[in-house]
C-alpha cells in the first residue's frame, strides 16, 4: 500500500476521534511548549551574552592575573596560610591572592605578542566637587576610562575608539546633570575635583624619619592625620551607558595615568603599593588569544580570553536551559504513555477494521505502518500546537520580559528559530512514532480470522 | 479454477483437539456459483478462510488457478487476495465514519491502484449497486441493505475473479436479501467470476449452481458429485 494513502487514512482515522486525538496531542503539546521555550530562552540568552561580550570585550583582549584563584569564581580562604608580602586582597571579602608587581607588568610589556598592557587600578575616592556646585560634596564611582569600549555619546567632545583621555580629562554620565540641577551641555568644560585620602598608617618608617628630620614633630603630626589630596579634571564628555555595557553603573571615567597617580598615592607605603590584582592586554595581530594564554602560563601568569568569558557565560545559560528543557522532557515522557494508551485502545476498537483490511490483502507491515503514522500525526499535531503556543506567547511576552529584565530595547530573551522549531517537531514526531510502536505491532499481529469474528 | 485436495484443519493440541476440516476435496470451475451449506460449527467458515489463504490448512492443498497456496509466501498470498479475491460478510464491516467513496476505495489502495484510476472505478462500482448518489455520504447514515450494497461495491470494485460471501443476507429482511442476491449473481454471471456463498439458508443455497453440504468438518453431500469423483 502506498505510503501517502496510509498517511491519508491515518489522518482520517484520527479525525474520527477528534476529542481523543486532541487530548493525546495536548499531552505532547505541553512537552513541546516547554522545550520550545527552553530552546528560545537558551538562544536568546546566548545571543544576549554574545552581544554583551562583543560590545564590552575586545576579542583580542586578555585578562591576566598571577594567581589562578582570581579566574573563575573566587573562593573564600578556607585554611590558615603563611603570610606572603606579595599577596593582597582583590576586594573586600575576597581571599588573599598573589598580585602582579611592576616586574610582572614589565615582563608582560616585553612580550612580543602583546600590546596595550595595562595594570588594573582599583581605588576609592573620598568625595568630589563640581565647579557648578562648589558648595556641595558628592560621591560617585570612579573608573578607568577604557578607550576600547565606548559609551553612548550625549554631548561634549565625541571620543574615538582607541584614544585615551588626557591626564586631566574626565567623562561623566548623563544622570549626574539632574543631581547637580543643571543640563549636560552646561557641564562640558567645567571643573571636577576628586579628593582622595591616604591613611596615616600608610607611612613607611623611612618616610617618618625623613619628615621628622626636616619638618619636626609638627610635620609628623600633620602627616599622621588622614591626608586628603585634590585632583582637578575638566569634563570632556557626557555619556550614557549602553544597555549592553557591563559597567552600566553611572561612574566617572578618568584616564589611566590619572588612575595610576591616585593608586600610587593612596597605596604608598602599604604592601599593596605598585601591585595590581590583574592586568589587561591585547594580543597583536597574528596571535590567537588562546596561544598567548598558553605561552603566558609558562611564566606562571594566567590569562582569561574573551572566549573563556563567553564559555563561562554559556555554561550558565546551558545549565539553566537544561533545567527548563528537563521539565519539557519529563512532560514528553508522560505524553508517551498517553500515546501508547490511546493507540492500544484504538487497536482494540478497530479490530474488525483491521481484520477486514487483512482480508482484503493488506499486509501486516502496512497495518503496522497505519498505526505508526497515526502516532506520527499525533506527534505532529501536538508539536505544532505546543510550538505555536510557545511562539505566540513568547513573542507577545517578549517586550514585557525585556522591560522587566532591563535588557535594552533591541534585545529579547526569547528568540525563536525556524530551524529549531522544525528540528523539535521532527524529534516529537519520532518520539510519537516510537511510542506508537507497541500498539502498531499488536495491530499487525492480530489474527485476521479472529479479528473478523469480532462483532 | 479452485481446487481443494484432502484439506484438513485441526485446532488445539492433544486432549483439546478439534478437527474443523476433515479430508475435504473438491473442484470449483471458473464462473461457478457455489453454496457451502452447514450449521454453525460445521466448518464452512473455516473452509472459506483456508480457500482464501487467510488461514493455512494443517494438511492438504488449495490450488487457485494452478497456483499452490501452500508454497506461496505470505506476501504473495496477500497480493493474490487483494488482486483476485473479495469478501462479503454478514455484518458488512463497512466503516461507518468513512464516506462511501473511502469505503470502496480501500481495496484499490491496498492493491496499489494509482490514485488517478481509482475515482472512475469507485464511481462505477457504486453505480452498479445503485449507490451512485451516496458517494459522499457517511456509511453510518445508510440503511442495512444499503450497507451491504456498499460492501458489494467494495467487493467488486477491483474486478475479483473469486468472490466469497459469508452469510451475505443473514442480517437482512427478505426484500433486501433478494436485491443483494441479484446483485451478487449478476456480477458473477456478467464477469465470469466464481462466487462462493457460505450460508445456512437453504432458499439462498438452492438459487446457486451447486450446493456443498457440510457437517462436522466433512462434505456430507455435493450436488456436483461428478466433480468430486474426479479428484
Amino acid at each position: 500500500m502506498n505510503s501517502l494513502d496510509i498517511l491519508r487514512r491515518a489522518g482520517k482515522s484520527l479525525r474520527q476521534a477528534k476529542i481523543r486525538t486532541l487530548l493525546t496531542s495536548l499531552a505532547i503539546g505541553v512537552g513541546a511548549f516547554t522545550l520550545m521555550l527552553s530552546l528560545a530562552a537558551g538562544q536568546g540568552a546566548r545571543d544576549y551574552a554574545d552581544k554583551l561580550i562583543s560590545s564590552n570585550v575586545d576579542p583580542s583582549s586578555l585578562f591576566i592575573v598571577k594567581d589562578k584563584a582570581i579566574n573563575g569564581i573566587p573562593q573564600p580562604q578556607s585554611d590558615l596560610r603563611e603570610y606572603n608580602p606579595d599577596t593582597g586582597s582583590a576586594g573586600v571579602g575576597a581571599p588573599n591572592v598573589t598580585l602582579l608587581n611592576n616586574d610582572d607588568i614589565a615582563k608582560l610589556q616585553a612580550k612580543p605578542y602583546l600590546k596595550n598592557v595595562r595594570p588594573i587600578y582599583q581605588f576609592t575616592t573620598s568625595y568630589l566637587t563640581f565647579g557648578a556646585r562648589d558648595d556641595k560634596k558628592y560621591t560617585a564611582d570612579v573608573n578607568v576610562y577604557n578607550p576600547d569600549v565606548l559609551s553612548e555619546h550625549v554631548t561634549g567632545m565625541k571620543m574615538v575608539r582607541g584614544k585615551d583621555l588626557a591626564a586631566n580629562e574626565a567623562v561623566i554620565p548623563e544622570s549626574f546633570a539632574k543631581t547637580l540641577g543643571t543640563t549636560s551641555d552646561k557641564l562640558i568644560g567645567q571643573q571636577l575635583s576628586i579628593y582622595i585620602s591616604r591613611d596615616p598608617s600608610a607611612l613607611s618608617q623611612d618616610k617618618i624619619q625623613s619628615v621628622l628630620a626636616t619638618e619636626g614633630i609638627a610635620g609628623l603630626a600633620k602627616l599622621s592625620q588622614t591626608q586628603i589630596k585634590k585632583l582637578d579634571f575638566t569634563i570632556k564628555e557626557v555619556v550614557k551607558p549602553s544597555n549592553l555595557s557591563f559597567t552600566n553603573t553611572a561612574s566617572i571615567q578618568i584616564s589611566l595615568s590619572a588612575a595610576k597617580g591616585i593608586v600610587d598615592y593612596s597605596s604608598e607605603g602599604t604592601s599593596n603599593y605598585q601591585k595590581y590584582f590583574a592586568a589587561t592586554a591585547q594580543v597583536k595581530d597574528g596571535t590567537l588569544p588562546k596561544d598567548a594564554k598558553s605561552k603566558l602560563q609558562s611564566d606562571n601568569l594566567y590569562a582569561q580570553t574573551a572566549d573563556d568569558l563567553q564559555g563561562f557565560l554559556f555554561t550558565i545559560v546551558n545549565v539553566l536551559q537544561g533545567i527548563v528543557g528537563g521539565f519539557g522532557v519529563i512532560a514528553l515522557i508522560a505524553s508517551i504513555f498517553g500515546i501508547v494508551n490511546t493507540q492500544y485502545i484504538s487497536v482494540l476498537e478497530r479490530t474488525s477494521q483491521i481484520g477486514l483490511m487483512r482480508a482484503l490483502g493488506m499486509r501486516g507491515k502496512d497495518v503496522s505502518r497505519l498505526f505508526r503514522y497515526e502516532a506520527a500525526w499525533i506527534g505532529f499535531l501536538g508539536g505544532v500546537i505546543g510550538i505555536a503556543a510557545a511562539w505566540i506567547l513568547g513573542t507577545a511576552l517578549n517586550p514585557w520580559i525585556t522591560k522587566q529584565l532591563d535588557l535594552g530595547a533591541s534585545n529579547s530573551l526569547l528568540e525563536f528559530k525556524w530551524l529549531q522549531a522544525l528540528g523539535l517537531l521532527a524529534v516529537l514526531i519520532l518520539v510519537a512514532v516510537i511510542a506508537g510502536y507497541f500498539p502498531s505491532r499488536k495491530a499487525a499481529r492480530l489474527d485476521p480470522i479472529e479479528a473478523l469474528r469480532t462483532e | 479454477m479452485i481446487e481443494v485436495a484432502n484439506l484438513t484443519k485441526v485446532y488445539g493440541k492433544k486432549k483439546t483437539v478439534f478437527t474443523a476440516l476433515d479430508d475435504i476435496s473438491f473442484r470449483i470451475p471458473d464462473g461457478q456459483i457455489v453454496a457451502v451449506i452447514g450449521k454453525s460449527g460445521s466448518g464452512k467458515s473455516t473452509l472459506m478462510h483456508v480457500m482464501s489463504g487467510l488461514d493455512r490448512p494443517t494438511t492438504g492443498d488449495v490450488i487457485v488457478n494452478g497456483e499452490l497456496l501452500r508454497t506461496m509466501k505470505q506476501k504473495k498470498i496477500d497480493s493474490f487476495r487483494s488482486h483476485q479475491m473479495s469478501f462479503i460478510f454478514q455484518s458488512f464491516f463497512v466503516q461507518g465514519n468513512e464516506s462511501c467513496y473511502d469505503n470502496v476505495s480501500l481495496p484499490l489502495e491496498i492493491a496499489g491502484v494509482a490514485r488517478s484510476k481509482r475515482k472512475t472505478m469507485v464511481e462505477r462500482a457504486l453505480i452498479a449497486v445503485e449507490l451512485g448518489d451516496k458517494i459522499k455520504s457517511k456509511a453510518k447514515d445508510l440503511s442495512g441493505g444499503q450497507k451491504q450494497r456498499l460492501a458489494i461495491a467494495r467487493a467488486i470494485v477491483n474486478d475479483p475473479k473469486v468472490l466469497f460471501a459469508d452469510e451475505p443476507t443473514g442480517n437482512l429482511d427478505s426484500t433486501t436479501s433478494a436485491t443483494i442476491e441479484t446483485l451478487l449473481f449478476d456480477y458473477a454471471k456478467q464477469n465470469g467470476a466464481t462466487l462462493i456463498v457460505v450460508t445456512h439458508d437453504d432458499d439462498l443455497a438452492m438459487k446457486c449452481d451447486r450446493q456443498i453440504y457440510m457437517r462436522d468438518g466433512k462434505v456430507q453431500s455435493d450436488s456436483d458429485s461428478q466433480n468430486e469423483g474426479e479428484v
